[in-house]
């Protein structure tokens, strides 16, 4: 039961180059899984290639093997990938469906489409809107919404298919600090209720050093380091890699490359 | 305005680049200011050299205006209120970041410098002189503004024509406007792709592009709608040294960030928005320190870690990565 | 805190399930989409005057009853040119006729010019009432929820309802690439000349930016399922009651009527 890509290597249609490079990643469920690169290190792709969209939507050449709970994605119909896995891409304006009047009626867009029962339409938006804390944007028009709202009410939209596999590409990018972790917080919470696997891609380590338990570096679209999320981000590599450490481990760096110790009063109290 | 004095220093254009030891403490680690910073900056030595172009004035455009918002309100049409009685002063040479939670009004207050949006009451000075009068694109000469989303803007099939709309739009040609265009292209390490299409440049570059096309207008005046936001180490790094360079140069810089420690380690003066006012409005030693942390919570705003980190530790004032390397130094020193 | 218990009620929140109010704006959609089809028939298909005139004042009768009196006016406004030039043309070009009114210079309208063009203006007034009237009456998503139960495939209906979205968001987007770049100096306040060449700085980001949404937009809409065979729940279900359906068939039974008098000659 899990996420496994084994070698695989992906390129675009009509593209030269591939994106992918080689891979090699595992997710299991109720885990999260943090990705850190450079911009055009391949995130988006991974996302893509992980959730089944590529070749499945965007066509292009997969070599290798992408699996999810061991089916591979190539064999999945991609009506079916939906509801296998939650894919949520960066730009928040077009995540939205627009031919619904309500964000109650967006939410449960999802869940429409796979003609589950109305009682359980109606479960499955109230638990999304309140697991990402916006039950009270469900009255409104969905195309009034600003860039951060927007942003929360596609992730909500995800999470009501409840798929066991979620793939989120930059949620927070729109997002001010608090609705960061806001955004935080509400997937620990989900992977813990509902045992889902979580990708998340991230440029605010930040969010990654709180909730991920493992972290995955891109360059040039193969994996650099992988391993447990605390010692990858404090790994003096991410820097040449283009990726800006958390803040803690950047100051630690800091100091350490001032010649200074690192304070003990801080290796315990902040986390 | 809150109680808050502003430090008094008048920022000298030859301050060193961005780093805030100077408003206090030891100057001793300034010269290793420098290679303490985000290490990518290292690895990339022409980041660090980097200036932003400034052809010598002949234009008798020499000095920055100072730009005010005197007793500003704004209300949308649709009547949503989204500045509230806003007195703010910006002289020449500041270098100012505008924080808040979404929809605080930082964007809406941005607009109004330029003229994209006009003051329901109150009014915009520069250089003391009402701009009610002036067309955006008058205004566009003294205030520049680079959006937040570049995809908003691109058009160009090729970069450098994309970087050279505003300039031209200024009235420059020929060979001045080459240079400019190189300059810029140079600022932001976009040289190699001059003659490439916008849309084949990533989004990270994308936003350097609109950056670029901004600098090359030689405002005074530069206001940046988060320029870091969506960008990686290397080019957050270079949105650094471009902020450093233009405040060299004497040029004002605004910028509107949720990047906090961006914040703490570019600039000198940080005003906290909330609800359409302002309520905090001082240095970063001041702002991220800990007697306002309380309002900075109200305001759904947090003190970069560092700041967190010099407080536990009771370093005084450290908002920035320099200065509590700076003090901790210091104390290290003295036993 | 939990998520498990969620209450917030078990039914359908009101929002979703309110319909809407007043005299005409409560009937069903389709039935209204009946009955502008009948109307927009009747004004072309009965000969003379009492097609248009009829309809006419039945669009204005339900306009007036639903208060839309006011949108019908900007209706009429908005179709004047094409109705006046049509006008014009049969004053003054009716083949064959043969009755001037007055000679001027080269020009002779007609009597017979005039009144066979009030009569063609009174018909396109009254077809654009009718449709009019309908988009007065009717929430687009009203509308759409209603053809979907009907059985409209998911595709047809988000088509529908995408493009319906598209121009205010597209102006909404272009409201802010207007920004963007007279923040570069370009000039929107100033003479012609220096407008007119605005027009590429404006244009191309607002199609590119369309036009890169295309993909992305297919990917979030299979990302839910958006082609997932069997049918779709629906949640917003527009009322459809007795009256209602008598109108509707009533509508459609009277235009297949008046359809094949016309066709076999029966009209005058």
């Amino acid at each position: 039961m899990a996420i496994e890509l084994s070698g695989v290597r992906y390129r675009y249609a009509g593209a030269s180059k591939a994106a992918l490079r080689s891979i090699d990643l595992r997710l299991e469920p109720g885990c999260v899984l943090g990705v850190v690169g450079a911009n055009e290190s391949g995130k988006t792709t991974l996302c893509l290639v992980a959730g089944g969209f590529a070749p499945g939507v965007v066509g292009g050449r997969l070599e290798g093997s992408a699996r999810i709970d061991g089916v591979e994605t190539t064999s999945i119909p991609t009506h079916a990938l939906a509801q296998h896995c939650g894919l949520l891409f960066q730009n928040a304006a077009t995540q939205l469906s627009n031919t619904t009047a309500t964000v109650f009626e967006e939410v449960g867009f999802g869940p429409c489409n796979l003609g589950l029962a109305v009682p359980d339409v109606i479960e499955r938006v109230w638990w999304a809107l309140k697991a990402v804390g916006i039950e009270d944007l469900a009255p409104r028009d969905p195309a009034r919404l600003s860039g951060g709202q927007g942003q929360l009410v596609a992730l909500a939209s995800v999470l009501a298919l409840r798929p066991p596999y979620l793939i989120l590409d930059e949620p927070t990018s729109e997002l001010d600090p608090a609705g960061t972790a806001l955004v935080g917080d509400a997937l620990v919470r989900v992977a813990a209720e509902t045992g889902a696997g979580i990708v998340l891609v991230e440029h605010k380590t930040e969010v990654l050093a709180r909730i991920a338990d493992e972290v995955i570096v891109l360059a040039e679209g193969s994996v650099a380091i992988a391993g447990p999320a605390a010692a990858v981000l404090r790994d003096p590599i991410l820097a040449e890699l283009g990726v800006e450490p958390p803040a803690r481990v950047a100051l630690e760096r800091d100091v350490r490359a001032a010649g200074l110790d690192w304070p003990a009063a801080l290796a315990e109290a902040l986390a | 305005m809150s109680g808050l004095e502003r430090r008094s220093d008048h920022p000298a254009p030859a301050a060193s680049a961005g780093a805030n030891a100077d408003s206090g403490s030891s100057g001793s680690f300034s010269a290793g200011n420098r290679s303490t910073r985000a290490g990518s900056t290292q690895s990339d030595p022409s980041i660090a050299r980097s200036s932003v172009p400034s052809v010598p004035s002949s234009s008798g455009r020499s000095a920055a205006p100072s730009i005010e918002l005197e007793g500003v309100s704004f209300s949308y049409p649709d009547g949503t209120r989204a500045l509230e009685n806003i007195n703010l002063r910006i002289d020449p040479g500041e270098l100012v970041a505008i924080v808040g939670q979404n929809g605080s009004g930082k964007s809406t207050l941005t607009r109004h410098l330029n003229g994209l949006l006009r003051p329901t009451t109150g009014r915009v000075l520069l250089d003391g002189r009402d701009v009610r009068g002036l067309h955006v694109a008058r205004l566009a000469e003294r205030v520049g503004l680079a959006f937040q989303n570049p995809d908003r803007q691109l058009f160009a099939g090729r970069v450098s024509a994309e970087v050279a709309f505003g300039p031209r739009n200024l009235g420059l040609r020929g060979a001045e406007l080459d240079a400019l265009v190189r300059a810029a292209l140079d600022a932001v390490g976009l040289s190699a792709e001059a003659a490439s299409n916008p849309y084949d440049l990533g989004y990270s570059r994308r936003k350097l592009l609109s950056l670029a096309s901004v600098l090359a207008m030689r405002t005074p005046i530069l206001v940046l709608d988060e320029p870091t936001t969506g960008q990686d180490a290397r080019g957050a790094a270079r949105v650094r040294a471009v902020v450093a360079a233009a405040s060299e140069e004497g040029r004002t810089v605004i910028a509107i960030s949720h990047d906090m420690r961006f914040v703490a380690e570019c600039f000198r003066r940080v005003v906290v928005m909330r609800a359409g006012r302002v309520v905090l409005d001082g240095t970063p030693d001041v702002v991220f320190g800990e007697a306002t942390w309380p309002e900075l919570r109200a305001a759904y705003l947090e003190s970069p870690f560092a700041a967190l980190a010099g407080a536990r530790l009771g370093l005084g004032a450290t908002p920035s990565e320099s200065s509590f390397v700076a003090a901790l130094g210091q104390r290290a020193r003295n036993g | 805190m939990s998520l498990a218990s969620v209450a917030s009620g078990p039914g359908l929140p009101e929002y979703v399930t309110r319909r809407p109010g007043g005299f005409y704006g409560s009937t069903n959609p389709s039935t209204k989409l009946a009955v502008a089809a009948l109307e927009v028939v009747a004004a072309f298909v009965v000969p003379g005057w009492p097609g248009p005139l009829l309809v006419l004042g039945a669009v204005l009768a339900t306009a007036l009853a639903a208060r839309r009196l006011r949108g019908l006016a900007v209706v009429a406004l908005a179709a004047s040119p094409i109705v006046g030039s049509i006008l014009l043309i049969n004053l003054f070009l009716l083949p064959g006729a043969s009755d001037p009114i007055a000679r001027l210079g080269p020009f002779a309208p007609t009597w017979s010019g005039l009144w066979f063009g009030l009569q063609t203006a009174a018909r396109l007034f009254a077809f654009s009432a009718a449709i009019a009237l309908v988009y007065l009456t009717t929430a687009v998503d009203d509308l759409l929820a209603d053809l979907a139960r009907r059985g409209l495939g998911r595709r047809v209906i988000f088509v529908i309802g995408a493009a319906v979205q598209t121009v205010p968001r597209t102006i909404e987007r272009a409201g802010e690439i207007v920004d963007a770049q007279r923040a570069r100096g370009m000039d929107t306040e100033g003479q012609f000349w220096q407008r007119a060449r605005g027009v590429v700085p404006l244009a191309a980001p607002v199609v590119f930016g369309a036009l890169t949404e295309v993909e992305e937009r297919t990917m979030a809409l299979e990302a839910r399922a958006f082609s997932a065979p069997g049918r779709q729940t629906l949640l917003r279900i527009p009322a459809d009651g007795a009256l209602d359906r008598v109108l509707r068939w009533g509508a459609v039974l009277a235009l297949v009527a008046l359809v094949g008098l016309r066709i076999s000659g029966r009209l005058a």
